[in-house]
């Protein structure tokens, strides 16, 4: 298109003249001092689009008077951009992909965004991902920004990306119309003031007049001295002067308070229940203490909100323990959840996300590790990386774990349990080296928002279009160097209610401790053949295992920091025990020697094969610890003050060592609510009544409750099948026909039960079948095979991520043992039912002895598959009626 | 499916060797029925302040060839039948190694994984205060079994102690080597199984050096068999397996490497330089020696017929089911019976006694060269009984060990 066929006309023609003509694909910013100046310019501008026959639409969501009216053939379209700048933005882009090309647009002013996204970062980006997209199909949209109440580098951000930037602003009576940047045009005095008299713009020439309205005029001259608008700055400047005052008298005071509260949701977030302990519990010395350590702008997301509550809740003087002398300090920082989305528009990654949201078909994860690669390209601005590097000097050489803290992540009612990464930086190197490392890691966690895995859930909750910004925690990893290595020596989760209570003498309600040696990845991943300690708080000593399978069931290695490769590995956990040189060894380990496990009375002079020679090993048992220590009851009072204040069963992670007194010490790293199956509405009651002939199984040591009705399919790893498969890569890809199956419309539509040996979710295959949570995603019972002696014991699998995603999308997890005579396990139906899988999938016809779909109304005459468990009785039904 | 009812068990071996031996009515009746049973209640203190009862047992079966001597189990399942039938089998083991022993077993019906620490010393202190007037090193010697480790005989030593004012060792074995138990007691049960493995070859005309070996289960026991099996016997352990599968390297596997490997991993399987095999496979490997090492009722009428080995070392208590067993025997497969093949243990334990008594202990040569000579002289005489009477070496050990405790009823006149 030649210059002169994409000129349009705005409604004045000594505008156009000014500006040599409005072209297509034009963004106009019209920075101003007040709307009825903006008014001025869009009415004309709408009027003359309609006579020419333009679509035109207003895109309305401030608070203020709208600028323009109803008239015929205008489209007026209602946004609210209270959600967020993530679904806002998605919203505009979805309207201007739908209007399509050559549409006029007037936005309602920019500013007002900034009073619900807090920062000018946000509004930036906004314009930075919208502008483009609407020069690219030839629109043409008017802006409008606060004159002089913007920070100077959002301005600039947006002068860099729009075509036509204009200042009109007051003085001496008159209003004057200044261009700052007009797109690929020029004229001698297009540049200069002009005063707007009548209809008529006329240039100011005369130098003397020029510097008088300069002076004159209430903007700054230059951009850097504005002071923002943003909440963001606002209400720090307002609120600092009270930084010292107590808390007493910052409660008493309204305003204070609400200016409190307001910071409180510009960094914490504002969903209630969580927003109303933020606002009781955090002081305003917290609050500005939390600003400090926040690097960019914006929200610091659900695990750092989490953990600072958590510990301000324990930290608080009342009732009769004192937690001070437990529990560490920390000296965290957060990357606001505006650098994710600056990092995403900067870098044209934006519309990658949009679209990888929002298709149906999540994609593979071949195809993430491309995202992952465009992700690692990418680069943040200078500003960033500025405060980057002073991160990074403030912890010098000391191991640092950058860990998501998205805004659903955490949240109450979505643990997004493990679906973003963490990742750890052994921090080794030049500064140089460790700011390539680090830059690395955040930009993986940045990716992990766009996995498979992540999408899915959101998917499935409904959350796929809701505000999901990215905010990092950046941690001190806590523990000490030993050797060549670093980490805690002890480190898990404890959950304040105990679903895995396999013995009544247990009491749920005083929670569970999934702990390990070294780093708490091993405790939060489910790790096939690896075994952490499960330590019912109730009674920390006992255990499902005795003899020699305790030995069997402990954790055999461990994740730690190597500092001189500078990496996370994982190695034996002999390797570090063998010589009985680790600090308080003997409060871990037990000796497996003589055929019997024994605590060590004293602390340990020789290593595992001592000097007769009799064979014998270091087990981690915790014995001693637990005995011994005031671990198990610091963390056991640690979650019942949680949850009395929370109001909810909690869920944690922390690690943990002891002094050389002796003494424990806690450092509780994150803290949520923790998704309880079984708790909403009444308890699930087992029929009676079922004739022996429609039951399918029964099953006990159950760990969640749940009623789930009228499943049409159940989907059968048969565990004989699956054992006779040789191939390694044959067994690894029965979790991936799973997954399609899973995804399979007919199947969600139906609701399923899947079946299979061993463990789900265990990267183990020869444990289980290896199912990401994606793969079984949509399923509503899992059910656990579990045959002692080919050696899948049910697992614990209680306290992993899988499990936690298991509970919070209700789906219900059970064990069963066809070999025990109380199961009533109705082998002839699953045997002997009809295999639909070449139905569903003909081109997996050559897996049907090992995986089998059985549609049960046609297999049954009609009738549907029923499940109930109660975790209260430790008893699950299935049935058909 | 029918719980086995083990006492019924016992009860169809001895009228089989009744039969062979052609045994007096009277006799036979009187081994079929335990000598002695204690039944004991057992009130505890639970750490939550509650009282809680538990039933013990002690049964003596018979102490016709002396003191008797059997484990203690703490299991919820425990029926006073199954106990009758562990001190039957202990009767005949001890027997069968000619010790100067009789057979006993006990047990208090508890689940010990729902116990603490604390309630488990104090209801093992319990339940000797209740029984300690049967027990004695020179009446009867409590040991180990399910659910019961040295540091429970360490307290039930202890509260014996206390009660007869008298510190005698002897009075319980599998005690910590710290209080008198013995060294190598770990891999007696693996190292007697080859000693009674060598003398099995000798008889067969086999040349260990260049024999098979294939073990199946690797817990304690399978792990000793696979190392002891080259480093004293000089056989080539070609296959091993535990319950996620086996491995196979026909070149041989290093019993140690794969011992660090499964302390690491967790399982035998995967283990480098070697193929994957199932233990079903393993069973009908073309091997010289498979010796089931860990589970029962492994090799049936199912599989019995592909078992390729010429000498089953059954290193595991009952790996093969009584049909299997004819199979075998049909075939020429030679066994050496779990009672005899395993009784290694026992027989360390026994030295255990003795070391106590003597109040001076062995090292671990001399409870080597013992363990051999008694193994040894025990699997002869099976072995001829077998030849003498044309029956399998099951049953030849259950005459064997009848014959004995027969004989010392005798001539102690009670028959």
């Amino acid at each position: 298109m030649d210059a002169e066929s994409r000129v349009i006309r705005s409604g004045i023609p000594a505008l156009d003249q000014v500006l040599q003509g409005i072209w297509l694909g034009d963004n106009v910013v019209w920075q101003i001092e007040d709307l009825e100046i903006y008014q001025f310019f869009a009415r004309p501008f709408i009027a003359q689009a309609i006579t020419d026959g333009y679509v035109c639409v207003y895109l309305r969501f401030a608070s203020h008077p709208p600028i323009l009216d109803p008239q015929p053939g205008l489209v007026i379209i209602e946004l609210d951009p209270s959600p967020g700048f993530d679904y806002f933005s998605a919203e505009v882009h979805r309207i201007i992909e739908e209007k399509g090309r050559k549409v006029f647009y007037v936005f309602d002013s920019l500013s007002a965004l900034v009073a619900e996204w807090t920062t000018d970062e946000l509004l930036a980006n906004f314009f930075q991902l919208t502008c483009p997209y609407l020069f690219e199909l030839d629109t043409v949209a008017y802006f409008a920004l606060t004159l002089g109440k913007h920070h100077d580098s959002a301005v600039s951000r947006i002068r860099d990306t729009t075509q036509l930037l204009i200042n009109v602003y007051g003085a001496n009576g008159e209003h004057y119309l200044h261009p700052q940047k007009v797109w690929s045009r020029y004229s001698s005095q297009m540049f200069m003031p002009h005063v707007i008299q009548g209809n008529k713009i006329v240039p100011i020439f005369h130098s003397g007049d020029a510097a008088k309205i300069g002076v004159l005029s209430r903007k700054e001259p230059l951009r850097a001295g504005a002071e923002s608008i943003a909440p963001w700055e606002s209400v720090y400047r307002k609120l600092i002067q009270y930084r010292d005052c107590d808390e007493h008298t910052v409660n008493e005071k309204p305003e204070i308070f609400s200016l409190k509260q307001e910071l409180t949701h510009m960094l914490l977030g504002s969903t209630p229940p969580f927003s109303d302990l933020a606002d009781r519990y955090f002081t305003l010395k917290d609050l500005f203490n939390i600003r400090s350590r926040i690097i960019g702008s914006g929200r610091i997301g659900g695990k750092a909100s989490g953990m600072l509550l958590a510990r301000r809740i324990l930290l608080r003087e009342d009732g009769d323990f004192d937690f001070h002398p437990f529990i560490d300090s920390h000296d965290s920082f957060y990357i606001g959840s505006d650098v994710f989305f600056t990092f995403l528009v900067n870098n044209n990654l934006f519309r990658l996300r949009m679209h990888l949201s929002r298709v149906k078909q999540i994609s593979s994860h071949d195809e993430f590790e491309e995202v992952e690669r465009l992700f690692l390209e990418a680069h943040f601005n200078d500003e960033i990386m500025e405060q980057f590097r002073n991160m990074l000097d403030y912890f010098g050489q000391a191991p640092i774990i950058v860990r998501s803290s998205s805004f659903l992540e955490d949240s109450f009612g979505n643990a997004f349990a493990g679906k973003y990464r963490s990742e750890f930086c052994a921090n080794q190197g030049t500064p140089e080296q460790r700011l390539e490392s680090f830059l690395r890691a955040v930009k993986l966690v940045y990716a992990s928002a766009l996995n498979p895995d992540a999408l899915s859930y959101r998917n499935k909750r409904g959350l796929a279009d809701q505000d999901e910004q990215m905010a990092l925690l950046v941690q001190r990893v806590c523990g000490m160097p030993f050797k060549k290595y670093f980490f805690p020596p002890l480190a898990g989760v404890a959950f304040s209610r105990n679903l895995y209570a396999w013995t009544d003498r247990i009491d749920p309600n005083k929670g569970i401790i999934r702990l390990v040696f070294g780093l708490g990845t091993r405790a939060v991943d489910r790790i096939g053949g690896d075994y952490p300690r499960m330590i019912a708080v109730s009674h920390p000593e006992l255990r499902p295992e005795k003899g020699d399978k305790v030995v069997k069931y402990s954790q055999r290695e461990i994740d730690l920091l190597d500092l001189e490769k500078n990496d996370l590995v994982t190695m034996p956990v002999e390797e570090i025990l063998s010589n009985a040189d680790y600090p308080n060894q003997h409060l871990f380990v037990s000796i497996f020697k003589d055929g019997f496990l024994d605590d060590p009375a004293f602390v340990l002079l020789d290593s595992a094969d001592g000097a007769d020679g009799e064979y014998s090993e270091y087990v981690l048992t915790f014995n001693n610890l637990i005995r011994k220590s005031k671990f198990v009851e610091i963390i056991g009072k640690m979650l019942a003050k949680l949850e009395h204040y929370y109001g909810l069963p909690v869920d944690t992670e922390f690690t943990a060592y002891i002094d050389p007194k002796g003494n424990c010490h806690v450092n509780l790293l994150q803290c949520r609510p923790l998704g309880l199956p079984g708790t909403e509405g009444r308890p699930a009651v087992i029929p009676g009544d079922i004739s022996p002939g429609d039951i399918l199984f029964r099953s006990s040591r159950i760990v969640s409750s749940g009623v789930v009705k009228n499943v049409r399919y159940v989907i059968l790893i048969d565990p004989a099948g699956y054992a006779s498969i040789d191939s390694l890569e044959t067994k690894k890809l029965m979790g991936r026909i799973v997954g399609r199956i899973n995804s399979h419309p007919q199947i969600i539509e139906g609701k399923s039960m899947m079946m299979g040996p061993g463990r789900w979710g265990s990267s183990n295959i020869d444990m289980g079948v290896n199912a990401h949570y994606s793969d079984i995603g949509n399923t509503s019972v899992l059910v656990e095979i579990a045959r002692e002696e080919a050696g899948q014991v049910p697992e614990v699998s209680y306290g992993t991520h899988f499990f936690q995603d298991l509970v919070e999308a209700k789906i219900v997890y059970l064990p069963v043992y066809p070999d025990d005579a109380k199961t009533e396990f109705n082998a002839d139906f699953f045997e002997n039912s009809p295999n639909v899988l070449a139905e569903l999938f003909p081109d997996s016809i050559e897996y049907k002895d090992v995986i089998k779909v059985i549609d049960v109304p046609a297999a049954t005459g009609g009738k549907s598959l029923q499940v109930v468990a109660n975790l209260q009785t430790q008893n699950a039904l299935c049935y058909l009626a | 499916m029918t719980e086995l009812n083990l006492f019924e068990i016992t009860h169809k071996q001895l009228d089989e060797c009744a039969e062979i031996l052609q045994l007096d009515p009277g006799v036979h009746a009187m081994l079929r029925s335990p000598m002695r049973e204690i039944h004991v209640s057992l009130p505890i203190r639970m750490d939550d302040g509650s009282v809680k009862v538990f039933q013990g047992y002690r049964v003596q079966y018979n102490d016709a060839k002396g003191p008797t001597k059997g484990g203690i189990r703490f299991h919820p399942d425990k029926t006073i039948d199954s106990v009758r039938a562990q001190a039957a089998w202990m009767t005949w083991k001890c027997a069968l190694l000619d010790l100067p022993l009789g057979g006993a077993g006990g047990g208090v019906l508890c689940s010990p994984k729902e116990m603490s620490r604390n309630e488990l010393e104090r209801l093992s202190r319990k339940y000797i205060d209740q029984i300690s007037e049967y027990l004695g090193p020179h009446k009867d010697i409590p040991a180990p079994d399910v659910y019961t480790d040295p540091q429970i005989m360490a307290w039930m030593m202890d509260e014996y102690f206390k009660i007869s004012q008298d510190q005698q060792f002897g009075v319980i074995t599998g005690k910590p080597v710290a209080i008198g138990g013995s060294v190598g007691r770990a891999d007696a049960a693996a190292r007697g199984g080859m000693y009674a493995i060598r003398e099995a070859a000798e008889v067969l005309g086999l040349d260990l050096s260049k024999t098979t070996v294939a073990v199946l289960g690797y817990g304690n026991a399978g792990h000793f068999a696979a190392s002891l099996c080259s480093e004293l016997l000089g056989c080539k352990v070609i296959a091993v397996s535990d319950s996620r599968g086996g491995i196979l390297n026909r070149e041989g596997l290093d019993a140690k490497a794969i011992q660090r490997h499964k302390s690491m991993t967790g399982s035998v399987i995967e283990f480098p330089r070697s193929q994957a095999i199932s233990n079903e496979d393993l069973i009908e490997l073309d091997v010289d020696i498979l010796i089931p090492a860990a589970l029962e009722n492994v090799i049936t009428d199912v599989n019995a017929g592909k078992v390729k080995a010429k000498i089953l070392a059954e290193l595991a208590n009952g790996p093969t089911t009584p049909e299997a067993d004819d199979i075998l025997y049909a075939n020429g497969v030679h066994q050496i019976p779990d009672f005899l093949c395993n009784a290694g243990g026992v027989t360390v334990s026994y030295f255990e006694m003795v070391q106590n008594a003597y109040m001076y202990f062995w090292d671990k040569e001399m409870i080597h060269q013992r363990l051999d000579k008694k193994i040894t002289t025990s699997y002869h005489a099976v072995y001829n009984a077998s030849t003498r009477f044309n029956i399998d070496m099951r049953k030849a050990a259950y005459v064997v060990s009848v014959m004995r405790v027969v004989e010392a009823m005798k001539v102690r006149g009670w028959i």
